[in-house]
């Protein structure tokens, strides 16, 4: 058997076993859905990437989500539909206009979540600068900031020391703050590009230089947002405490 | 000089030189003197030299004499009569006896009156007579009746305001010669502690001395609970501890079991050995208050055999019992929005404390190593018995109970159940693991839920608009503006809800009530519930049947001039509900006062709501007294002013502690009347009957203070009564007869100067 065939059976395996999840028949409204920002520039640098962070979301947690991510303009109403709003691209992107910043801001003010990735490496340059003036733009009172190791972003659900992504441009994400929670991070590593997995189970990209690890890194840190974005700070609940310093120690 | 009708005399000068005038003359009269002295210092023989300094000094003053024309001045005076004040203690301390078996110390008082009345009315002579009794205040009294007894019922013994009043008091202007006291020396005003300095300057102030006649001499067998030291409002669930003081005499080695009781319930208890020598105990009594609310609470000691007073073995107080924060415990059956928005809002609100459980993994998922993890196993034990005991409200959010069979989860239900009907809150939120869904139906929490739950009617999946019901139009939950129209309005203007778990609206009767309903879902031919209250026991429940009500918040918020406040005011005015929170309860009852002597009426303060929340003007109102057996003892009636607010005043019938309910029209029609409670205590003793003591000591202080004279009764008779002197007033005619114009004293002048200059002459000092 060839390798193609074979990943083309293991995967069809692998939907059977997703199977008897989605008939718990949980309502498609009720199942958590990623919006992914349109703009001017490559939006969409990897098709397959939501799509595979959703199916690995709901393997991995009890979290219920629904198959693909849904593209959004941000200017369009609906918009609030989707709390959890993930920015890509790759290269420089044209700027937003106002009234889709406008709607942006809203958004991020009420509760709203919005993940930045960046899948082009750059730094200071290309996707980087656009990204950086759009969040500058964005949020003005709200610095891009490093995100702290002890944040509960990186326990909100796996115990994260590292980060991931296709390549490690930094070792750390960055994000803005709203009343006290993170409302934006974002990632220069292309997390994406780890999560890209083709129709017949393979992965897209290499990821340099940590290899599987950091793929594995990658999914965890796409699990540890969504579950931020969907129970904030929880983790840091005094009731946890003790297991945490436990496992970490 | 004593004719004419004049009484005294007294010496004037009638010269018309001003007086700097005659001071320079007398300066003159002596520089004459010391010129003569200064003259004669050359003369050997002394006889002449004091010879001749006499004549020149008899001279000198024989001038100044005429010159200051001096005159006897005739006075007709008269002498006041200043007053005596006799003053009789009539505080209720005077019904105890002399000595213990021995008459009451009132009679001994009358007894002593009747002896002494004459000899007292002798002292009218030096001074006029003022009968007064005292206690708490003073009062003139008639001596006929005191010799016969005063009742003595004050509740408050004042000596040193009384003999304030009669020393400042009279309209003639007269001065307090003398005060006759005559009393036990329980004072519990401003001499409670003694003779402190500054009592003393005050007594001294008076200018009389006050005779004490001391009544009662051996202090009574009695056990009181003097003081007690609590707050005025505690924090439900945490440790009070309340400190009653004892005050025993006569005591010898016997416990005394000394309870707190709250309304009849003994809550805290401790027992003390009175010994015998030892007067005052602190006996600390701890509890936590279980609910919140008003309660008069009771700390009672025991009554002995053969004690003087009984009343004074127990005192009441009133206590707040408040919440610190309200703690709700919130879990959730997965990560979702409405689970993320629900936490946001309570973790944002600084009353609430949140104790949050969310399910972030279930048995089908598979996460990697644990301990790669930072999740913690499912505290069931943890949530559903110690957390669940202390909160004030539990939510469960899309939390399903079956897949947590093997934490012994099914054990717990009855248990939440109870909670609520002992007084919890309970909210339940939709989802596919709630209600019918969750497998909710016939399980004992849908016994106190507000929704018929019945499992397997489903979900309604498609867009509905929820619509108040008239009972939610005036809801506290669901008002979310000022009126039914804005609440209406308000509700309309909200985005449509995807998803409604399907249940029914209990029947009549159940105490349940349906707020929101989904008009285009029905089920068995009524629109499904969306929002529905319960009262349910002495707790609440609370079912919201979408797990969609975030749409009411961040949905909202999208479009132009929207914003979360809906969702915001639904949920904090659906936690204040639950936990009865008491700024929600359309009517209110304030006494005046949280303590009133016995005798004494309770004034009470009624606010009345309309359903708009407005001020219920004219609304008739009623209210009851209810002791601690449960029997109402006092009612009223009355009607609320303009401003909502009815005053009505009720006589408790004798000591203890009472509730105080109000009851208002009914909120809706149809609906039960609304009712607000609070509590009062009827003091079961005032000071006087707390300590029975007599105080013989400080009346002869006071006495010696003032100089003053001091006896005690039984056996002593009146003594002495020193007076302070009478001023002496001039009230008539004056004559001033003049005495220098007599011929005599000019001649001495000329004779002294005659011979002056004959002795000069002789003697030869040209």
């Amino acid at each position: 058997m060839r390798r193609r065939t074979f990943l083309r059976w293991a995967s069809l395996g692998a939907g059977a076993l997703a199977l008897p999840r989605a008939a718990r028949a949980l309502p498609e409204t009720s199942r958590l859905t990623i919006g992914q920002l349109q703009h001017g520039g490559r939006w969409n640098p990897r098709p397959t990437a939501l799509r595979r962070l959703l199916w690995e979301l709901a393997a991995r947690t009890s979290i219920e989500t629904a198959p693909d991510g849904v593209a959004l303009r941000a200017g369009r109403p609906g918009l609030h539909r989707f709390p959890f709003l993930y920015l890509a691209g790759d290269g420089p992107l044209p700027p937003f206009t106002e009234p889709e910043r406008v709607a942006l801001r809203r958004h991020l003010q009420y509760g709203g979540f919005l993940l930045v990735d960046s899948a082009d490496g750059s730094d200071g340059a290309g996707f980087d600068a656009s990204a950086r003036r759009e969040l500058a733009a964005l949020l003005p009172g709200s610095p891009v900031l490093r995100i702290a190791r002890e944040h509960v972003l990186y326990k909100s659900f796996y115990l994260l020391d590292h980060q991931g992504g296709r390549v490690l441009v930094k070792p750390w994400l960055e994000g803005q703050v709203v009343d006290g929670r993170l409302a934006v991070v974002y990632s220069q590593n292309d997390l994406g590009g780890a999560w890209a997995r083709g129709a017949l189970g393979d992965w897209e990209y290499e990821c340099t230089p940590g290899g599987e690890a950091q793929r594995e890194t990658a999914f965890r840190l796409g699990v540890n947002a969504a579950m931020y974005a969907l129970c904030t700070d929880y983790k840091d609940d005094a009731v946890h405490l003790p297991f945490i310093l436990k496992r970490r120690s | 000089m004593g004719g004419g009708g004049f009484n005294a005399w007294r010496l004037a000068a009638l010269s018309p030189w001003p007086r700097w005038a005659l001071g320079l003359l007398a300066l003159a009269a002596l520089a004459a003197v010391l010129l003569a002295w200064r003259g004669l210092r050359g003369e050997p023989r002394p006889g002449r030299r004091a010879a001749l300094l006499a004549l020149r000094a008899l001279s000198a003053a024989a001038a100044l004499f005429l010159l200051a024309e001096p005159a006897v001045q005739l006075l007709q005076t008269a002498r006041v009569k200043n007053r005596l004040a006799i003053l009789v203690d009539t505080s209720r301390s005077m019904r105890f006896p002399v000595e213990p078996g021995g008459p009451s110390r009132a009679e001994a008082a009358a007894a002593f009156l009747r002896a002494h009345r004459a000899a007292l009315e002798a002292l009218g002579d030096r001074a006029t007579l003022e009968w007064h009794t005292f206690d708490r205040d003073v009062a003139p009294a008639d001596p006929a009746a005191l010799a016969r007894g005063a009742e003595p019922r004050g509740g408050r013994t004042d000596l040193l305001s009384a003999l304030r009043a009669v020393g400042a008091g009279s309209a003639s202007g007269r001065r307090l010669a003398g005060a006759v006291v005559i009393s036990d020396g329980a004072d519990n005003a401003a001499l409670a502690d003694g003779l402190t300095p500054a009592a003393r300057a005050a007594l001294r102030e008076l200018h009389a001395p006050v005779t004490a006649v001391a009544v009662g001499r051996d202090a009574p067998k009695d056990l009181a609970v003097e003081r007690v030291a609590v707050d005025d409002f505690a924090f439900v669930r945490n440790t009070l501890t309340v400190e009653a003081t004892l005050h025993a005499r006569g005591f010898d080695g016997e416990p005394a079991q000394v309870t707190l009781r709250r309304e009849g319930q003994v809550v805290a208890s401790a027992t003390v050995r009175l010994e015998a020598g030892k007067e005052r105990y602190v006996v600390p009594l701890s509890f936590a208050p279980d609910t919140t609310g008003t309660f008069v609470f009771t700390v009672q000691a025991p009554v002995f055999p053969g004690e003087a007073v009984v009343e004074n073995n127990a005192r009441s107080f009133v206590l707040r019992v408040i919440r610190d924060r309200v703690r709700v415990l919130l879990v959730a059956g997965r990560p979702s929005w409405d689970e993320r928005f629900l936490r946001g809002l309570l973790k944002q609100d600084p009353n609430v404390d949140l104790i949050s459980f969310f399910i972030l993994r279930t048995a089908n998922d598979r996460s990697g190593p644990q301990d790669e993890l930072s999740l913690i196993p499912f505290p069931v034990n943890e949530i559903f018995g110690d957390q669940l005991r202390i909160s004030d409200a539990v939510i469960f959010d899309d939390f399903g109970w079956e897949p947590y069979r093997s934490f012994g989860m099914e054990a717990y239900l009855p248990r939440i159940r109870d909670y609520v009907r002992a007084g919890g809150a309970f909210a339940m939120v939709g989802g596919e693991q709630s209600f019918g869904e969750g497998r909710y139906g016939g399980t004992p929490l849908a016994d106190v839920l507000p929704v018929e739950v019945v499992d397997g009617l489903g979900m309604a999946e498609e867009e509905f608009r929820p619509r108040l019901t008239p009972e939610g139009r005036r809801h506290p939950v669901t008002g979310l503006a000022g009126g039914e129209a804005q609440s209406d309005a308000a509700w309309a203007a909200l985005p449509p809800l995807p998803l409604l778990n399907r249940t029914r609206a209990l029947p009549p009767g159940s105490g349940a009530q349906v707020l929101l309903e989904a008009p285009s879902v029905p089920v068995m031919g009524r629109p499904a519930p969306v929002v529905a209250v319960r009262e349910v026991g002495a707790g609440r429940t609370l079912a919201v049947t979408t797990d969609s009500s975030w749409f009411w918040g961040f949905l909202a918020a999208e479009k132009e001039g929207g914003n979360a406040r809906a969702y915001q005011r639904f949920w904090s005015n659906a936690l204040r509900w639950l936990v009865r929170d008491p700024s929600l309860t359309p009517i209110q009852v304030s006494p005046d006062r949280p303590a009133v002597e016995p005798g004494e009426a309770v004034g009470l303060s009624i606010q009345a709501r309309g359903a708009d929340w407005g001020p219920a003007a004219g609304a008739p109102v009623t209210a009851e007294l209810v002791g601690e057996d449960g029997k109402v003892v006092a009612r009223g009636q009355a009607a609320a002013g303009a401003d909502g607010v009815a005053r009505l005043s009720l006589l408790p019938p004798g000591p203890g502690a009472y509730r105080v309910v109000a009851t208002g029209p009914p909120a809706a029609p149809g609906a039960p009347p609304e009712q607000a409670s609070s509590a009062v205590a009827v003091r079961a003793s005032g000071p006087e009957d707390a300590d029975a003591a007599p105080r013989p000591e400080l009346l002869r202080a006071v006495a010696e203070a003032t100089g003053g004279a001091f006896t005690a009764l039984p056996s002593g008779g009146l003594p002495d009564v020193p007076l302070a002197d009478p001023e002496v007033v001039e009230v008539g005619r004056r004559k001033d007869v003049p005495i220098w114009d007599r011929a005599g004293f000019l001649l001495l002048l000329a004779a002294s100067l005659a011979g002056e200059w004959i002795l000069r002459r002789r003697w030869g000092y040209g």
